[in-house]
């Protein structure tokens, strides 16, 4: 029989590879890809895709019971909620500043300090910190985390573009790295990247986040968006090279199918398994697209996605 | 190369006043500085002006005429006031336009053939956008092409428009356009005229990198075989690209730059950038503005600075 030759595409271009840790923290590296996910036979995947796993500074009141469930007493407490998910397999914490939201308990600097240097010191892997999502109170609470946070190399989220030169000011000066947001449109990834460097951020201290829709909200947009940036990043691109997260776990918990128990149709099945696989599905094909970093929020997600990620790598 | 002015059009508040007030100063300097600047035909856009199309599209014409002497382009969606537009125009004006949608074929179409008069004709279904150049040339085989001979439109008259889009936001396109080019002109003898709106590849795009991306964007274009555009003729550099192009003009560093890049579009090969001097800043942009137009790299705002 003959053999069968399998085709392969030769890229020029290569994956920015991105440090967070260090310095007595322990570090991972993302990125440095120079073929299509997991297309082990073309290219290099130097770097596993890795989970962070999702901790809040202040109990979340809007939680699926199923969340809260699994967590239990830690949602109180971002230290323990953080050494639990160390437990969990989380490969580092997405720490959200929610309590700073002016809806929340519009807490400010002094708050995101202290938080910032509990977490920190509850654990030993490496931290991405996200503001409220509101312009200002991000710069306020990014800038004081930056501080406390200085030297452990942290990321620090959402860097968009109406704040772009504090978060890049903010990561220069303390040697964190920025997370790049941008909605859900390749040209607009880029030229925040463009605009990053501009302002005198290194390629190697940004990570994208092209935005996630969930299964059924805009998935398979965001699938092609994060090919497409990963293809050009491979054509030799390097301002569209920067490694990708995608907040999966908070973006399919924000659905219906995950929010409603009641009043749906049989069909959708039991509500615990359902909101499960609406994350897992949702993660599973951000990883499959290019994304470098997921962020979950389920202990039973972090589980399967793991397994997934080891077959994945092995093949 | 058909150079068709784009100034006077309603999107601009300026005209839309003017349109309104019946100011006749205003239009009528607009339309002598476009001709001045190099326009051999003017595009007189007035919106679908529901109601007051065909009063509007008189006054506008008789007004134009008085001042230049060029043929013009009757653009806008209210079939009535294209009507009464062809019947007061001097010279063979333009219809702009009909797309694939049978119901508007059958309309302007008709009107085209019995005028003897040119229309432009997009290829743009009511069902969704193109994307690919086949799919562009399908239309024109399966939509287009049928109506035309059904309504006895003559060949000579028909000028194809393979639509345009921002290189911001749906880049996917903008080689498809240019390679739909040349099987346009391939399909029939005598063959079809291709036109574009050619400011439309920038649209969205900062003022600092529109003008550049339309005139490279312009000679690959011409190379594809395009022969005439709608153009900003205030734009010196667009028809200086268009003079170089026709006059062969290779005495200066961009002369040669545009005539290489014209010559590869025209011989259907890959450009080859090593006659490029990547030192010289004008010619680096023109090679990183190649690049993005073909796909090659991705388009950013910035995409100039890298």
């Amino acid at each position: 029989m003959a053999a069968v030759e399998v085709p392969t595409e030769k890229w020029t271009g290569k994956v920015h590879e991105v440090t967070l840790g260090g310095n007595g923290r322990k570090s991972v590296v993302v990125g440095g890809e120079s073929t299509l996910p997991f297309l082990h036979f073309e290219g290099s995947l130097p770097h596993r895709p890795i989970i962070a796993i999702e901790v809040q500074d202040s109990e979340p009141k809007d939680w699926s019971p199923h969340l809260v469930g699994a967590w239990g007493d830690v949602l109180a407490d971002p230290a323990a909620w953080a050494k639990k998910a160390v437990e969990y397999g989380a490969d580092i914490i997405a720490l959200s500043l929610k309590s700073a939201h002016p809806e929340e308990a519009n807490t400010g600097a002094d708050e995101a300090r202290k938080n910032v240097d509990k977490v920190l010191s509850a654990v030993d892997i490496p931290l991405i910190i996200y503001g409220p999502g509101v312009a200002e109170k991000d710069n306020e609470v990014l800038v004081a985390a930056s501080e406390v946070a200085k030297g452990q190399r942290v990321a620090l989220g959402n860097c968009e573009e109406k704040n772009h030169r504090t978060i890049a000011a903010t990561c220069i000066a303390d040697g964190h790295v920025a997370i790049a947001h941008t909605p859900l449109e390749i040209n607009l990834a880029k030229q925040l990247n463009i605009l990053l460097c501009d302002v005198g951020l290194s390629p190697d201290s940004i990570i994208m986040d092209p935005d996630t829709g969930a299964l059924g909200y805009g998935v398979e947009y965001t699938y092609s968006v994060i090919e497409r940036l990963r293809i050009a990043a491979l054509g030799g691109d390097s301002m569209a090279a920067m490694p990708m997260i995608s907040p999966a776990g908070a973006e399919s918990w924000r659905q219906k199918e995950s929010r409603v128990a009641e009043g749906v149709p049989p069909s959708w099945g039991e509500h615990e398994e359902r909101s499960l696989i609406w994350e897992e599905i949702t993660a599973s094909i951000v990883l499959n697209a290019g994304a470098d970093i997921v962020v979950l929020r389920h202990p039973k997600t972090v589980e399967v996605i793991k397994a997934t990620i080891d077959k994945l790598m092995s093949a | 190369m058909i150079a068709i002015g784009e100034c006077l059009q309603i999107i601009s508040s300026r005209v839309r006043t003017a349109i309104e007030e019946r100011d006749k100063g205003f239009i009528q300097d607009l339309v002598k500085r476009q001709v001045d600047k190099g326009a051999n035909m003017l595009d007189l856009n007035i919106g679908p002006q529901k109601k007051a199309g065909p009063e509007v599209m008189e006054w506008l014409v008789n007004t134009v005429q008085e001042v230049v002497d060029v043929p013009l382009s009757l653009d806008t969606t209210n079939p009535e006031a294209i009507k009464t537009g062809l019947k007061v125009c001097k010279q063979k004006p333009m219809i702009n336009s009909t797309n694939a949608d049978p119901e508007r074929m059958g309309v302007l179409f008709p009107l085209a053939a019995s005028h003897d008069c040119n229309i432009i004709a997009l290829t743009l279904r009511v069902t969704g956008l193109p994307v690919t150049a086949e799919a562009r040339v399908d239309i024109v085989f399966e939509d287009l092409m049928p109506a035309i001979e059904q309504y006895g439109v003559p060949l000579e008259n028909v000028y194809i428009d393979p639509l345009v889009l921002t290189v911001d936001g749906t880049q996917e396109h903008a080689p498809e356009v240019v390679k739909a080019v040349r099987p346009f002109r391939q399909l029939t003898d005598p063959p079809l005229h291709t036109i574009c709106g050619l400011s439309n590849i920038s649209s969205g795009a900062p003022p600092d990198v529109r003008p550049i991306l339309n005139r490279i964007y312009l000679v690959m274009l011409m190379g594809a075989g395009l022969d005439s555009a709608i153009l900003d003729p205030f734009d010196d550099e667009i028809m200086e690209a268009i003079r170089i192009i026709e006059s062969r003009d290779d005495s200066t560093a961009k002369g040669k730059v545009y005539l290489a890049l014209y010559d590869a579009y025209a011989a259907d090969e890959e450009f080859d950038p090593s006659i490029i001097d990547t030192s010289d800043p004008e010619q680096s942009d023109i090679l990183k503005t190649i690049r993005v137009l073909e796909g090659k790299t991705l388009y950013a705002h910035g995409y100039l600075r890298l």
